[in-house]
């Protein structure tokens, strides 16, 4: 005790104080360089996972609307026989599980306007899935919806708000699924449709959706039998919708 | 109390040491390769903006890896320990104020990270509650470190050990 006590005092000297300062800078440089490292991997990482979205086929513009009546869902083919909810967060796991499931068919369904189909963006997993929401709306504003939805699912990152659905990346996904304008990318950098994210989100509690993906026919909610996603049980939910 | 202390101080310094930058070592190694993960992870705790979280979460196993070197080979183990101490400090309150939140979340500690649905919410509070005693026991080896910095395989010595050989 008395030793360690004295070599403190023997360390307020000029030439400890230097090792302190020399210690201190050398933590900083390892801490930002490695922080910087990161950073670049990152975003090397990002660009691969974007190699996935090349040769991604855009499909025929659709026009899709807000209707605040239901939630401000994005709906497609009001007035067709058969009604879809679909609710979805962005950035949830099982959402992409059940849009590469399902995905394809709903797309087909909503093309050759054989079901009126309406895609609740919300966003209760964080930041990143209020982000990616709003670029939902703004893609729907276009006429890109489906293929925004599609392209945005097939880079999904596996971990939620790890700095993957920034605005640049919004936009690239956006670049992929047909959305070219200057319209559309200010929409993503402006957060323009903050508003109807909101709602949307809101409505979860007039629904009594509890998590997603959540899927009504003509309003009744879907239970599915098997525990993962089989496209048979959903075509023939569906059908008998 | 005082005597057992006195006679084997160097060593409990060192096994102290050990303990401290072994786990901080692992837990930056772990981490340091996986960017992503580790930025989802503090993005998860909800404490900073999600902006801010990320460049923590890139800095943060860094910071841990350069206090372990610091504290492994006894260099400035007096200022890694005090840097450990209040690392730990901030995991304690960060666990904390998820807790108390009713957030349920993996602590990212040793990578991994993220939300968990609430079916598992007791195992899930079982770990907050280890966590924090981990964390704490691992704080009481850097404060135990700030007193007693010099041990047994330390580059630094105390000049007046080095004057009395």
């Amino acid at each position: 005790m008395v030793k360690q006590a004295k070599a403190q005092s023997a360390s307020k000297s000029g030439g400890d104080n230097f090792t302190r300062w020399l210690v201190i800078g050398m933590v900083v440089l390892v801490v930002s360089t490695g922080a910087i490292f990161s950073v670049v991997s990152q975003k090397s990482k990002a660009n691969e996972s974007f190699a996935s979205l090349d040769g991604f086929k855009v499909g025929a513009a659709i026009t899709a609307t807000v209707d605040p009546a239901n939630g401000s869902g994005i709906t497609i083919n009001t007035g067709a026989v058969k009604t879809i909810d679909l609710w979805e967060d962005p950035q949830c796991p099982v959402c992409n599980t059940f849009e590469q499931t399902n995905g394809q068919y709903i797309d087909d369904l909503v093309r050759s306007k054989k079901a009126n189909v309406v895609y609740h963006v919300v966003s209760f997993i964080g930041d990143e899935s209020v982000s990616a929401a709003n670029a939902a709306y703004c893609a729907a504003d276009e006429g890109h919806y489906l293929d925004f939805h599609k392209a945005m699912y097939l880079v999904q990152p596996s971990l939620e708000n790890s700095g993957f659905y920034t605005t640049e990346n919004l936009v690239k996904i956006g670049k992929y699924a047909g959305l070219t304008s200057q319209s559309f990318k200010d929409c993503v950098t402006k957060v323009s449709k903050l508003d109807l994210v909101k709602t949307a989100y809101d409505s979860m509690t007039t629904y009594k959706v509890q998590g997603t993906p959540t899927v009504f026919f003509n309003g009744k909610l879907w239970e599915r039998k098997n525990s993962g996603f089989v496209l048979d049980e959903f075509t023939a939910a569906f059908e008998a919708s | 109390m005082k005597s057992f202390n006195n006679k084997y101080q160097p060593i409990i310094t060192l096994v102290a040491r050990l303990i401290l930058g072994g786990v901080l070592f692992t837990a930056g190694a772990l981490k340091a390769f996986k960017p992503s993960e580790s930025a989802g992870a503090t993005a998860a705790y909800k404490i900073l903006p999600t902006d801010i979280a990320h460049v923590v979460g890139y800095a943060l196993p860094w910071l841990e890896i350069a206090i372990a070197i610091l504290l492994i080979i006894g260099l400035s183990a007096r200022f890694a320990a005090v840097m450990g101490t209040v690392v730990m400090a901030v995991f304690i309150a960060a666990i904390i104020s998820v807790w108390a939140r009713g957030i349920l979340i993996d602590c990212g500690c040793f990578g991994g990270g993220g939300a968990i649905d609430p079916t598992k919410a007791a195992q899930v509070h079982r770990a907050y509650l280890l966590e924090i005693l981990r964390d704490l026991g691992l704080a009481l080896c850097g404060l135990y470190l700030y007193f007693f910095p010099y041990g047994r395989l330390s580059i630094e010595k105390p000049l007046q050990v080095i004057e009395e050989q």
